[in-house]
Parts: C-alpha cells; sequence; structure tokens
C-alpha cells in the first residue's frame, strides 16, 4: 500500500524526468565551465537572468507582445478555418477547391511569408501577424475539414428520417462531430503558433520574444538567450495544461 | 380493419434488378416480419418504405397517401436502424427529444415525452446517461423509445438486434411484443431468423432470391403449429439460398 502510494508519487512528480533533467544540468555545467559563457552560459547565470527578467517585469512585457501578435494571426486563422469547413460541408465543389487550397499552403515555407510580409507591411506589427496567419491556417482547417468529412453519414441520415432541418442537423451532428478535431487542429496550430511568430520578430519590431532573443545575441548575453527560451517552453507547456487539455476534455465528455 | 401500409409492385434496379416486384398490405396494428434470403433486398425494400431511398418502380401508400420518394407527406415513420444511431453526444433523454424538435412541441414537452417513452422501453433511471455508459441493449431500447415517441404511423425496425447475444436479443424480442402490444403500432421487423419471425410476427412475408417477389405471406395466428411453421420457412428460405446462389450473376 505504502509502496503503491509512494510510485504514484514518483509518477506525478516525474522523477526520472527529473533525475534525467538533473543529469543534464550536471552535463551542461561541466561543458558551460569547458566553453566559456559566451558559448554556453551555465545553469546558475540562466537562473539569476530569469529571476531577473521576472523581477524587471520585462518577461510580461515580450511575452504579452508575443502573445498578442498570436492570438490575432491565429484567432484570424481559426475563423477563416471555420469558414472554410462550413463551405466544405455546404458544397463538394468548395471542399475540392478548399483541399487543394490547403495542400498549396502546407506545402509553404515559413520564410516565403516571413519575406513577402516584410515587403507587403515593412518593419511592423503585421509581418508577425501575417506570418502566424498563413502558418497555422492549413493546419487548422485542414482538421475542421477532415472533422466534417468524418461526419458519420448515417446519423446524417437518421435526421432525414427523422425530419430535423438543416440548422438541426448542423447545430446537433455536425458541430459536435467537428469539435474534438477542431481542439485538436487549435492545439498544434496554436503551438506551430509561437515557434513561427518567434522567427518573424526577429525582423522589425521592438517588443516579443523573438525580437528579445535576437537582442540578447547581438549585445552578446548569451544567457539571456536560454532564459528567453526557456520562458517560450513554460508558455507553450501552461497553455496546453491550462488551456487545450481543459477544452479536449470539454468536448469529450460524453466518451 | 384499414389498410394501413400498402405497397404495390415496388421494385427497385442497381445495375441488376435486385427487387422485382413486391406487393403486400398490412392492416393497421399488424407486426409484420419480412424474411428471406441474406441479399435479397429486404433491407432496401424497407429503406424505401421509409422513403430513404428512392424505388425505381411502384409504390407505397401509407393510409392511402404516397410516402416512397416523396418528401412532403406528413405521415410519420419511425425506424429503427441496425445500430442505434443515437448521437453520442447526447443523454437518451436529448436523443430522444431531438426528435420531437420537428413536430413543434415545446422544450418542456419535448422533455416529458421523451421520459415517457424511455421508460416504456424500459429505461427509467438512464435518462441522463450517454450512450456510451449503457449496454448495446439498452441503446437499442432507446432507439426504439425514438422511434416511437415521434407517435409514427408505422414503425420501421431493420435487423435491430442484429449484434445483440442471443440472451439479450430473446429480451428483446418480448419486449418489442410487449411494446407493440401495449401501443398497438403497425410494425415492419426485417429479420433473417425465422425463429424470431415466428415469436413476434402476427403476418410472415417470406422474399424469394434476387431479384424479389413475396414467395409466401403467412398468418402467424396459431393455427399451425409454431414448430412446423418453423420447419416450413426453414425449407423455403434453403430453396430461396440455393436458388439465389444458383441463379445470381455474381
Amino acid at each position: 500500500m505504502i509502496r503503491q502510494r509512494s510510485v504514484d508519487w514518483a509518477a506525478r512528480l516525474h522523477l526520472p524526468t527529473m533525475g534525467a533533467a538533473l543529469a543534464v544540468t550536471a552535463i551542461w555545467w561541466l561543458l558551460s565551465r569547458r566553453y566559456g559563457a559566451y558559448v554556453l552560459p551555465s545553469p546558475a547565470a540562466v537562473a539569476v537572468g530569469f529571476v531577473g527578467v521576472l523581477r524587471s517585469g520585462e518577461i510580461w512585457r515580450h511575452t504579452g507582445a508575443s502573445l498578442y501578435r498570436i492570438l490575432l494571426g491565429f484567432g484570424a486563422a481559426v475563423l477563416l478555418a471555420l469558414l472554410m469547413g462550413l463551405a466544405a460541408f455546404l458544397s463538394r465543389l468548395a471542399r475540392g477547391v478548399v483541399h487543394d487550397a490547403l495542400s498549396i499552403l502546407n506545402a509553404t515555407s515559413v520564410f516565403v511569408w516571413i519575406v513577402i510580409s516584410l515587403i507587403w507591411f515593412g518593419l511592423s506589427n503585421w509581418a508577425p501577424i501575417f506570418t502566424t496567419f498563413m502558418i497555422t491556417l492549413p493546419v487548422v482547417a485542414s482538421n475542421i475539414v477532415e472533422g466534417v468529412e468524418n461526419v458519420d453519414r448515417r446519423l446524417l441520415e437518421m435526421g432525414d428520417v427523422y425530419r430535423l432541418g438543416g440548422r438541426e442537423k448542423f447545430t446537433a451532428i455536425v458541430i459536435p462531430s467537428t469539435l474534438p478535431y477542431l481542439v485538436a487542429g487549435m492545439k498544434v496550430g496554436f503551438g506551430l503558433a509561437l515557434k513561427v511568430s518567434v522567427i518573424a520578430e526577429i525582423f522589425g519590431v521592438t517588443t516579443g520574444i523573438g525580437y528579445i532573443m535576437n537582442y540578447s545575441r547581438e549585445i552578446l548575453a548569451t544567457q539571456m538567450v536560454f532564459v528567453w527560451a526557456l520562458v517560450m517552453i513554460l508558455v507553450m507547456m501552461v497553455t496546453d495544461k491550462l488551456v487545450f487539455d481543459g477544452l479536449s476534455r470539454r468536448v469529450a465528455r460524453w466518451r | 380493419m384499414a389498410v394501413k401500409l400498402a405497397v404495390s409492385g415496388v421494385g427497385k434496379d442497381f445495375l441488376i434488378p435486385v427487387i422485382e416486384s413486391v406487393s403486400f398490405a398490412a392492416e393497421a396494428g399488424e407486426f409484420v416480419c419480412l424474411l428471406g434470403p441474406n441479399g435479397c433486398g429486404k433491407t432496401t425494400l424497407l429503406r424505401i418504405i421509409g422513403g430513404i431511398e428512392p424505388a425505381s418502380r411502384g409504390t407505397v401508400l401509407l393510409d392511402g397517401k404516397p410516402v416512397a420518394g416523396d418528401e412532403r407527406h406528413d405521415r410519420r415513420v419511425g425506424v429503427v436502424f441496425q445500430e442505434d444511431r443515437l448521437l453520442p453526444w447526447m443523454t437518451l433523454r436529448q436523443n430522444v427529444a431531438l426528435v420531437l424538435k420537428p413536430l413543434g412541441l415545446p422544450p418542456g414537452d419535448r422533455e416529458a415525452t421523451a421520459a415517457r417513452y424511455l421508460r416504456l422501453a424500459g429505461l427509467q433511471g438512464f435518462e441522463d446517461y450517454y450512450p456510451s455508459r449503457v449496454s448495446g441493449g439498452m441503446r437499442q431500447r432507446a432507439a426504439i423509445a425514438r422511434a416511437l415517441a415521434i407517435d409514427p404511423d408505422v414503425l420501421l425496425m431493420d435487423e435491430p438486434f442484429g449484434s445483440l447475444d442471443a440472451q439479450n436479443r430473446r429480451i428483446m424480442q418480448k419486449e418489442v411484443r410487449r411494446i407493440w402490444e401495449q401501443t398497438g403500432r403497425t410494425i415492419l421487423f426485417v429479420t433473417h431468423a425465422i425463429e424470431e419471425a415466428v415469436a413476434i410476427g402476427t403476418t410472415l412475408i417470406m422474399l424469394s432470391a434476387r431479384p424479389s417477389r413475396v414467395r409466401e405471406l403467412v398468418r402467424n395466428d396459431g393455427s399451425v403449429e409454431r414448430s412446423k411453421l418453423i420447419d416450413d420457412l426453414n425449407t423455403m428460405i434453403m430453396e430461396e439460398v440455393e436458388r439465389q446462389q444458383g441463379g445470381s450473376p455474381v
């Protein structure tokens, strides 16, 4: 019984993972002594830097700026993706067009959108927003369209037999069966948005995690590059746990 | 008694003729079982009668009004499919209440009616369960409750117990028979199990091999002994199965 409980606690705290992290930190520390602070800052320097940005409030300014751009670009992508899913549901013709458009967008590199948005929007907020939008759109939309296509025809037929109207069939059958796909698409899309928007932030803006990382590199403050990488990882993990895990559970509570 | 359901000259072609021509009539309150070899078009015939699929020829009248291939008719047809076809994200009560919406009932009445028919189907206490939380037999009971809740002029059942184990099957046969006795609905029940048909139906219709016609219409009123009836129908179905295998172009 006691043994059982201790195993439980070990799993909860990810004890094996923490052990591995400890080993990696030790190796990191040894290597940092060998190569020096510019190439590889020590774990202690990174920790001090992290506490520093936390105290100064800088962490909120840059994280906030990045999240604001992500929410605009990603939010717009989700909206358009929903419209595309609706079109794919309503018309077979639209479904074909949406499919083709998404495979083209899926095949386009992040860098293409960054360069194009720099040309179109110059050095402004809109470059990271537009890039985020263009990259996350195909991911979210593909998921929604797949969800719409996977709506159980037999349930729709049941709806016809019982004379449900188009609106009722849509709200009672299509939306609930597409929701899990939407949430899965948003989860992947948001992760991608965070990774992509920081790249676009290297150019032209003066806030955001991407900007501050690149700035830290330029002033040779390598430990701050590590600090901001850590911030990014934390933001990702926290939104995953707080937002998307909760959402996934909610949309699947009938399972 | 009045003729409730009149099927005349109904046929269906899928590249080859599947149903040649089927005609029969069911009086109000009759429990008709459709029997026949696999692949003879029993399910297709049921779908045509339910207006789910168009017929290649023939007419289906419900209370004298054409229902097949005409979506504008005002007759009510309840269908229980081979699968339960409940919406997994709705509770049993919500599933039943959903089909009452097009009938124009206010929400409160929908809930009450749903609860009443779930009780009739033996699901009292399970109204707020999601389908995934109850057994296959209970899901099929809920599907029956849903079909009955719209107050159907005819209830169509397409091998509804095919996915149940033998024990549940027998229980559900008794239940359907009980519900039929309590509600007096006209039921059309497709099955390939002869014992099942003889146990619950008042009229048994044996379809022939593809392209199918009515081979025999038997009144199951107790005038023939049950075991003899089962034997006769078994002989018939084996003849039809052989004919279908011998004569089919597949």
